[in-house]
């Protein structure tokens, strides 16, 4: 197994913390008073700065730094972060990406520019009512501002050097805010061989003779302050002058012996000494949260093994190979079953069921939170909010549902095409929503369930709705139906997901053109998905997306019609019943009565041209896409099948009622039935009964 | 262990016998980006010699690391009784040890065992 290149390592955590960083701008944008976002967006800035510098990311460090002082007013409170400032520290954010991402597309001017904007509108005189008045509250305990001073015990994180993070920064940044007294206390250094040499050991002590309150120093270590342990206790008034800053000693000649304050000396007396500062200061003997906790260690150690960062490409070889083993087990179990031997039999079903775990245990190592892939929209819908001028609060719920990362990576196109419409078309502008009654904000929320096997994906907007006269008039102009045909309000919306079909009256550079929903589709169906349209006049609509768990293994119904043998994926499949003589003779009208409710069903035997006659008694399974029911009827029904996916050559790519095929136990290979299509063409033979009937 | 090459590690050798025998320069890089080669660097160099010389004159870029790995090897030379005697410490050095703290030349000696030579 080779290691990762170092600065991959880097790249892969600077894209994590951009979408820390993004999220944190873009909240502040909404609740611009939280100062957790503000230090949520000053630490991720922070280590992009560190680790860009680690890795020789000299430019990515050198503009980062620009930024975090640009917006240092932000996080003094001084100014308040206004859609404007947000704005441009997104799109500083952009450059440092393209910076690490693609250095070669971006210029040195596009970033002095964008920094340029950013001290503008830091150094602008903007009131920041709601921050100014934390900044002029009280302190917190007035009993602290009147104190000499601090004691602080700095103790940082074994790997926080690691992290680009550099304690002696911080401890220059804590001498600004006066006189300091710095001692290292190297009890913890470890010899040679126990050592890990870009591992942090050293700690200090420090005294901090300023009055300055407990606020300014939390501000020093605000970027770390999750990765160290750091004790603080007023100083006491002491009668001795402050001793000579760390700051004002560095930039001297080194200082004579003398002029150090002898506590100092004494405390460090002995080389490594085990507690120099104990000795020197007997007060902080008692002072057990200064040692370290073999609780927090614990804690460390399982934080460090509780994720491992695999490449993608590791997880497809995986499911690759137990896609084979899936299909050598069926094999297996079926050559075990013509036996008669019962060891090789109980192998099998112990294979069978190894097989079975190691295949969920796998696809559950694929399977990534779709929040993931939320949380880009955030930037898309921040952006078109600002660029339609059109007011949007966007809320996203079940970001925890897990979807296969393949699914993932092929969801985002399709709903960028969803959430660009749902605003272009969909959210009307504030003086129409304002004279109808609604918020001037528009709403549109992205959610994530599971049902069963599958997983929804909705994209809703409280918009207008869509204009049925006029997609309908659209479709008639197009000659896609003809002018008076009868088609109810679904059938209608339907035409929306015709290629080149658009009521847009102007074509924007985000839509209008005609080309995304049927893509939208195409991309959907591809999936083994469905995706279905709901709209309610001057409510809103609501897309959804209906989507198997995974590309990959699925758990299907094996079927036979004729002498050929087919899957239906299992998640599609409602029931299965009996044909019956009744439902035989239904004049050729092809429904089946379930329960009361007429469902049309398909004779798979006519499809498929099969030959022969066929078995006696027929068998028909309900499959559904949302709403909608369609019965198939089979010769015989097998039994469950678990199913990898194997995609059909370019030969087959216009035969659209299959989306695939696998291999069974014998050898030989069964198709897999694409349930929307197969719903589609019931319902378009339903179309052409009523039309006929109506003739 | 291997063959430890002087020149390879930057070691000299020394011709006068009441000096230690073996000496090593750090390279000019002893931040956190090359700190991993230095150590190993000084970890072969320890078991070679009753005494070792580390001369510091070279070194350019330092951080938290290399004065760990100074105290260490400090630490580890009196442990086992194999003195390790530091030399010749470079201004970048010495500006990063009053970073940390080691404000003064006396804290420095005590915890730096320095070979005074005039530098």
């Amino acid at each position: 197994m080779s290691a990762m290149d170092p600065t991959e390592v880097f790249r892969q955590e600077a894209s994590e913390l951009f979408e820390v960083l993004e999220g944190a701008l873009l909240d502040l944008g909404q609740r611009p008073d939280d100062r957790e976002l503000v230090d949520s967006a000053f630490r991720a800035l922070h280590t992009i700065k560190g680790s860009g510098a680690m890795f020789g990311f000299d430019k990515v460090a050198s503009f980062t730094h620009e930024f975090e002082t640009a917006f240092d007013r932000v996080r003094k409170g001084e100014i308040k972060p206004t859609q404007e400032l947000i704005s441009v520290a997104l799109a500083a954010k952009d450059y440092i990406r393209t910076l690490i991402e693609d250095p070669q597309s971006t210029d040195d001017i596009i970033g002095e520019a964008i920094l340029d904007d950013l001290k503008r509108f830091v150094s602008s005189d903007q009131p920041a009512a709601p921050v100014v008045e934390i900044a002029e509250a009280p302190p917190l305990a007035p009993v602290e501002s009147k104190q000499a001073g601090w004691h602080l015990y700095l103790e940082f994180e074994s790997h926080i050097l690691r992290n680009g993070s550099n304690p002696l920064d911080l401890l220059e940044d804590l001498c600004k805010l006066g006189p300091c007294f710095v001692v290292p206390v190297t009890d913890g250094i470890p010899f040679l061989d126990e050592m890990e040499p870009e591992d942090c050991y050293l700690k200090w002590d420090v005294k901090l003779h300023a009055a300055c309150d407990k606020d300014a120093i939390d501000d020093v270590f605000m970027f770390v302050s999750d990765e160290m342990k750091l004790t603080l206790s007023p100083l006491e008034q002491v009668e001795a002058p402050a001793p000579m800053p760390l700051f004002q000693l560095l930039d001297e000649e080194p200082a004579p012996v003398v002029e150090m304050s002898a506590p100092v000396v004494e405390a460090v007396a002995a080389p490594v000494a085990a507690q120099p500062v104990a000795r020197a200061e007997p007060k902080l003997e008692a002072k057990p949260e200064a040692k370290p906790e073999p609780k927090a260690e614990a804690k460390r150690d399982d934080r460090g093994i509780a994720t491992v960062r695999v490449q993608a490409e590791r997880l497809d070889e995986l499911m690759d190979r137990v896609g084979e083993l899936v299909i050598a087990q069926a094999r297996l179990t079926q050559l075990a079953a013509s036996g008669s031997d019962l060891s090789i039999k109980m192998i099998a079903e112990e294979i069978e069921r190894l097989a079975s775990s190691l295949r969920d245990t796998t696809m559950g190592a694929r399977m990534v939170p779709i929040g993931s892939l939320f949380g880009r929209f955030r930037r898309l819908i921040h952006d078109l909010s600002r660029d339609l001028s059109k007011p949007v609060e966007f809320v996203t719920t079940g970001e925890d549902t897990e979807l296969d990362k393949t699914m993932i990576e092929c969801l985002a196109d399709p709903l960028v095409h969803l959430i660009r419409n749902a605003i272009d078309h969909g959210i009307e502008d504030t003086a129409t929503r304002s004279a109808s009654g609604k918020t001037e904000q528009g709403r549109i929320e992205l959610a994530a369930v599971h049902s069963g096997a599958q997983v929804l994906v909705t994209v809703k907007d409280n918009g207008g709705g869509l204009n049925t006269a006029r997609i309908r008039a659209k479709a008639e102009e197009q000659g896609l139906i003809a002018a008076g045909a009868v088609l109810s309000d679904h059938e209608i919306h339907q035409f929306l997901f015709h290629p080149g079909f658009s009521t847009a009256q102007t074509i924007s550079a985000l839509s209008g053109r005609g080309v995304g929903m049927d893509v939208v589709k195409r991309t959907i169906e591809n999936m083994r998905g469905s995706i279905d349209l709901s709209t309610r006049p001057g409510q809103g609509t609501t897309v959804t997306l209906r989507l198997p768990l995974t590309l990959a293994i699925i758990e299907g119904l094996l079927i036979r019609v004729g002498e050929g043998r087919y899957i239906i994926p299992l998640s599609a499949v409602e029931e299965c019943i009996e044909l019956t003589a009744e439902d035989e003779r239904s004049r050729g009208r092809n429904f089946l009565n379930v329960r009361g409710n007429l469902v049309p069903f398909l004779r798979l035997r006519e499809i498929m041209s099969s030959s022969g006659t066929p078995d006696r008694h027929q068998k028909t399974i309900i499959i559904s896409t949302g709403e909608t029911h369609v019965g198939l009827v089979a010769d015989q029904i097998i039994g469950n099948h678990q199913t990898v996916i194997k995609s059909l050559s370019k030969l087959h790519s216009d035969v659209t009622i299959f989306s695939g095929a696998t291999i069974l136990g014998d050898g030989t290979a069964a198709l897999i039935l694409d349930v929307a299509q197969l719903v589609t063409m019931a319902q378009s033979k339903i179309e052409k009964q009523h039309i006929s009937e109506a003739a | 262990m291997r063959a430890v090459n002087p020149r390879k590690f930057g070691g000299r050798m020394s011709s006068d016998v009441t000096e230690p025998k073996w000496s090593l320069r750090l390279p000019a890089d002893c931040s956190i980006a090359a700190i991993r080669s230095v150590y190993d660097l000084i970890r072969e160099a320890f078991g070679r010699q009753d005494r070792l010389e580390i001369d510091c004159s070279s070194v350019d870029k330092a951080d938290v690391t290399s004065i760990q790995l100074l105290l260490s090897a400090a630490k580890t030379g009196d442990a086992q009784g194999r003195p390790v005697v530091l030399t010749s410490f470079s201004q970048s050095l010495r500006n990063t040890l009053r970073r940390a703290g080691f404000a003064s030349e006396a804290m420095i000696d005590q915890h730096f065992p320095q070979k005074k030579d005039g530098v």
